[in-house]
């Protein structure tokens, strides 16, 4: 370690297309009333974005699409050239091919070359994930500037054929909950007016002897007619343990920092559902954070969701001086992250 | 579905929920794994059975799952 500091220098999201809202999806399923209430009032999420159309069920853009879309502004705002950077990081489960790796493709695209990448194979934390991995390039001294991306693709498992009378709950939760994004952020040892310092940043795996909370298939000509669905969430699982977990997160943050609850002015939480991220915000009771939530327009957008609250969060909260806290909790086979901001 | 053991043969096969007609007046909040997604396939499939719409608004209001089957049958 070098005992530099490592400030992310801008961030910014795609989305694809208009919003998709709640009687729009039960029109397409044919739901009624009744089942648009329930998502108003159980899931919270008024709306999301979605690489499908919703009509024919195609999908209409990839995850390079989105990912060279957010890197190209981030890049932009952060005043870098490609020529600048020194390693590119995706964090994503829901890469376009298994190979060549989508990170290799938004490199392509961004006019990034002869530097080293990584994709991460990741679920909602991925984008802590990969800002950890950026961060700790930074430190040891790799480099000075790296890009990361994060994003999901989650179009191809909409089947807009499917009866959603008949679908299991683990199946039928994940046709409302999710959206399609992808988010950015550059990182650099260089502050600029409007960035923020990264003061902790961690994430860690806590899944011994768990059960997944959240599995996606692959499929491939063997088993392509597998029965198996190729999305299910035990969503018990995590109504019961994300809320303990986010706590745990604060708590580490704010013990590692020397930093008071009411210290906090930023509260970046868990984006996994409108309703799920309030009921969590009111919960952790910070007195003086302002919350910045994405989740109850844009769905929760997977490895993309920590970058559209950081845009939002560098963008409006976050001014000079002022302490941020975002906390991420993955399900799929549970993992704690979060990280602590000052702008500067 | 025309009876109370029609509803509770449309608990058990299509929800898996093991109860009897002597459980339906229990709160739902001790029926086990009872929750709200179970809840919108419940009124999803009594809307299916007998052609009419129910208020969630109503439906949140029922203490136990005879309510929410006399919501359903209701005149």
């Amino acid at each position: 370690m070098t005992g530099r500091d490592v400030y992310i220098r801008s961030a910014a999201s795609a989305l694809p297309g208009e919003p998709v809202d709640n009687a729009t999806l039960a029109r397409r399923f044919g739901m009624d009333a009744l089942w648009e209430q329930w998502v108003d009032v159980f899931i919270g999420t008024a709306s999301r974005h979605l690489a499908l159309d919703l009509e024919s069920g195609k999908v209409t853009g990839t995850l390079a699409d989105l990912a060279a879309e957010a890197g190209h502004a981030a890049l932009v705002a952060a005043g870098v050239g490609p020529e600048e950077v020194d390693a590119v990081v995706l964090g994503t489960a829901t890469p376009d091919q298994l190979m060549p790796a989508t990170v290799n493709i938004v490199a392509d695209r961004l006019g990034i070359n002869g530097v080293r990448t990584f994709q991460l194979q990741s679920g909602c934390s991925g984008a802590v994930q990969a800002l950890d991995v950026a961060r700790q390039f930074l430190l040891s001294g790799g480099g000075r500037t790296v890009l990361v991306l994060g994003g999901d693709v989650i179009a191809r498992f909409y089947d807009v054929e499917r009866d959603l009378r008949t679908a299991a709950p683990a199946e039928l939760v994940n046709y409302v909950l999710f959206g399609d994004a992808a988010g950015a952020a550059v990182l650099s040892t260089r502050p600029a007016p409007g960035s923020a310092v990264v003061h902790e940043l961690f994430t860690r795996l806590v899944g011994l002897g768990r059960e997944p909370g959240a599995v996606l298939e692959w499929f491939g000509p063997a088993d392509r007619d597998s029965d198996r669905p190729a999305a299910t969430e035990d969503y018990k699982a995590i109504e019961q343990h994300v809320p303990e977990m986010t706590e745990q997160v604060l708590t580490e943050l704010l013990d590692s920092r020397g930093w008071r609850p009411e210290d906090v002015d930023v509260l970046l939480p868990p984006q996994l559902s409108g309703r799920m991220t309030k009921l969590i915000t009111e919960r952790l009771g910070l007195p003086g954070a302002q919350d910045v939530t994405c989740v109850d327009r844009a769905g929760n957008c997977g490895n993309a969701i920590v970058f559209l609250q950081l845009e939002r969060a560098l963008g409006g909260a976050l001014g000079p001086g002022r302490r941020a806290v975002g906390i991420s909790v993955e399900s799929s086979k549970w993992i704690k992250a979060g990280f602590a901001l000052e702008g500067c | 579905m025309k009876t109370v053991e029609d509803f509770v043969v449309l608990l058990h096969d299509e929800l898996a929920l093991s109860v009897t007609v002597e459980d339906l007046g229990r709160s739902l909040d001790s029926v086990e794994s009872w929750d709200s997604v179970h809840l919108l396939t419940l009124c999803t499939l009594l809307e299916r059975e007998t052609g009419r719409s129910l208020s969630l608004a109503d439906v949140l209001e029922a203490p136990s799952l005879e309510a929410v089957y006399r919501m359903a049958v209701a005149p």
